[in-house]
């Protein structure tokens, strides 16, 4: 017989309706953890996927100590022939050159239930703090365009509708976080574009979504050059060859050849991907790089500490703070639940001891309630945020870590929480139920 | 032979508070109470009754005196176990059945047995034969508060006798009960010293009920006449 499951089912609807307070409560405080796992992940995620040992971006000038913080976080722009030198350094297997930059397209908002409630209510949240307009509904889908060459590292990880790309222009694998569909046709810089495939999961820092295409679709559309332009320059870049050529006739042949190299080496790119030869130390190869090309370069995890500059990982503390507090809340409200659960129960208390129950038995009552708000709360609050976690317009991930990790806090919590009422418990005389009448 | 009282209480004293609050509870008191007797315990109120009865129940360490207890000396010099000792060897009734809200009939008579250690079948049998022997069996699943005064007040009896304790002390325990249910207790309380012999002790303001007990004990400012 177990006194307090035994008060718990009789006073069932006092016990579950605090519970389920508590449920909430942690319901919250997991959420705020899976938010706080979800920018984590969405800064990482371009990162990791891409599976590069080292990232090369553009440096100052040929001071590569002070080199960009690209490409994601800073523009980084580089030759794009660079990447051939980088490939050729022992130890590289692979250089992928990208192009990557934000672009946005105007779409119709067409927004869930739960993101139009979400709106009107930041809406109301803010009223005091906006000006007219500064909040309107966004009209305009943002995202990241990422061009990669078909077969090396940098392209969509999955492909979870349609296909890959395939042919060499017009085609995009899009993350389906855009809401495009497959067979969708949009216009991105001067040509129209299809949508042949989704991928998912693929999101910057900013949280917004990859679109992938092959680097040269990705140059159009990023460096959008106006084609009279590059035919003058075209004309400029190769007159001193041509002109050398006239005068050297033998030599018309490698001239020409690199005249053609030369005109083609004024492409950019953002940023190579390097991957290395398994057991080749990355220290090596980046400062190798770092001295001969003069270029920044980043390892992944530096790459990923990168996206959580800044306000990003300020506001990750933040949140984090606000868990801490949300627990201390937790234990709180269940230690003032259970106090005033004891105070209900001080006459019972009084006889329990009477009847000569030693004090383990009451204490281990008062506890046992208390431990069952908590995890019970615990394992309802999980269940409830594990449910509505995947309607946020923003990755929210908790795992079992997260909620084994709450159990075991909670665990703490109540145990700390309980002491107010057991030292009540304690100071209950037996001789209380005597005399009373 | 001193062995021989199920309580021997010699030269009791009882003072609460100090000073200007000072109050002699209880002076000189002395009682020896055989195994089997059924004492009623009166006088007017105020008079320490029931500071008596928490003492010889074990709940009020007295400020004087020594105590026996089923043959124990209790307060010694060692430091008495005085929660084990209570669940053992004494029952208590009181003028309300102070039940635990949130148990069962059969839950609350089978508390004392379960802190007591007693489990299992042996303690079920036991709860189930004494429901029968104050014929609220068809109770067994309810709860205190859908059993009316007279009921409740039967199981808290049950209650008190789960451990076959030496000891019952019971204090105004027909208080809020008619004369018939009133007599009932004293002839149930009668037929436990008969059939157990234990020890009762009944505090009580009514004269109709002392035809049923061994002895009347009238204690008056704190001193037994
Ligand atoms: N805990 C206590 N602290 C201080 N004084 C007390 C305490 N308990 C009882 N007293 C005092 O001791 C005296 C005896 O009280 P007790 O409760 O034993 O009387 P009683 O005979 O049971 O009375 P009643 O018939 O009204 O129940 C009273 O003067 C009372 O005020
Ligand atoms: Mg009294």
């Amino acid at each position: 017989m177990n006194l307090a499951l035994r008060d718990i089912s009789y006073h069932r609807f006092k016990f579950f309706s605090s519970t389920l307070g508590v449920s909430l409560l942690i319901m919250v405080v997991i959420a705020i953890g899976g938010i706080i796992r979800g920018v984590i992940l969405d800064s990482a995620t371009i990162i990791n996927k891409t599976g590069a040992d080292l990232w090369v971006v553009q440096a100052y000038g040929a001071h590569p100590q002070g080199g960009t913080l690209g490409p994601f976080v800073e523009t980084s722009r580089l030759p794009q022939q660079v990447y051939h030198a980088i490939e050729a350094i022992p130890g590289v297997a692979q250089a992928s050159p990208l192009a990557t930059a934000w672009e946005h397209v105007e779409v119709m908002p067409h927004p869930t239930r739960l993101m139009k409630f979400m709106y009107i209510n930041a809406l109301l949240n803010t009223a005091s703090m906006v000006k007219p307009g500064w909040m309107a509904m966004p009209k305009l889908q943002r995202f990241i365009v990422i061009g990669y060459q078909r077969g090396k590292i940098g392209g969509p990880p999955v492909i979870v509708a349609g296909r890959g790309i395939e042919a060499s222009h017009y085609e995009i694998v899009a993350d389906v976080k855009t809401g495009f569909q497959l067979g969708q046709h949009m216009r991105l810089g001067n040509f129209d574009y299809t949508v042949v495939g989704l991928t998912k999961n693929m999101v910057g820092f900013t949280a917004d979504p990859v679109i992938y295409t092959t680097l040269v679709d990705a140059q159009n559309i990023i460096f959008q050059q106006d084609p009279n332009l590059v035919r003058s320059q075209r004309t400029s870049i190769t007159k001193p060859f041509t002109e050398l050529a006239a005068t050297q006739p033998r030599l018309a042949a490698p001239l020409a050849a690199t005249a053609a190299a030369t005109a083609a080496s004024t492409l950019s790119i953002n940023a190579i991907a390097v991957k290395l030869v398994p057991g080749v130390s990355a220290q090596q190869v980046a400062q190798r790089i770092t001295r001969w090309q003069h270029l920044k370069v980043y390892t992944a995890p530096q790459a990923v500490n990168l996206q959580l500059m800044g306000s990003n990982r300020l506001i990750l503390f933040q949140l984090a703070l606000f868990r801490d507090i949300l627990v201390l809340i937790a234990g709180i409200v269940i230690g003032l639940i259970t106090y005033t659960f004891t105070l209900d129960k001080l006459h019972d208390i009084a006889m329990l001891k009477l009847l000569g129950a030693p004090s383990g038995v009451v204490y281990r009552m008062i506890l046992q309630e208390a431990l069952f708000m908590g995890i019970v709360g615990t394992l309802v609050g999980s269940a409830l945020e594990l449910l509505i976690e995947p309607y946020f317009p923003r990755r929210v991930v908790a795992t079992y870590g997260d909620i084994a990790q709450m159990l075991a806090a909670m665990v703490i919590v109540v145990v700390l929480a309980s002491v107010l009422a057991v030292r009540r418990a304690m100071h209950v005389d037996p001789r209380s139920v005597l005399g009373g009448g | 032979m001193a062995a021989d009282y199920a309580i021997h209480a010699e030269n009791l004293a009882m003072v609460y508070g100090r000073g200007a609050t000072r109050v002699e509870a209880l002076k000189g008191v002395e009682l020896a109470v055989r195994p089997g007797d059924l004492w009623a315990i009166m006088g007017p109120s105020g008079s320490g009754k029931t500071t008596l009865l928490t003492i010889l129940g074990l709940v009020t360490t007295p400020t004087g005196g020594s105590l026996r207890i089923d043959g124990e000396n209790i307060y010694d010099g060692k430091q008495p176990d005085l929660a084990r000792l209570r669940r053992e060897k004494i029952g208590f009734i009181f003028q309300s059945p102070n039940l635990i809200p949130f148990l069962s009939v059969r839950q609350n008579v089978l508390l004392p047995l379960h802190l007591a250690g007693v489990r299992g079948q042996p303690a079920e049998a036991r709860v189930r034969e004494l429901l029968g022997y104050l014929d609220i069996a068809d109770r067994a699943d309810l709860h205190p508060n859908q059993l009316s005064g007279g009921e409740q007040q039967r199981v808290a009896i049950a209650r008190a006798l789960a451990n076959n304790p030496k000891i019952i002390l019971a204090d105004e325990p027909t208080a809020s009960l008619d004369t018939d249910r009133a007599l009932n207790v004293m002839r149930l309380l009668r037929q436990v010293t008969n059939e157990h012999h234990a020890t009762v002790l009944v505090v009580t303001h009514d004269h109709r009920l002392i035809t049923e007990v061994d002895r009347v004990v009238e204690v008056l400012d704190g001193r037994i006449q």
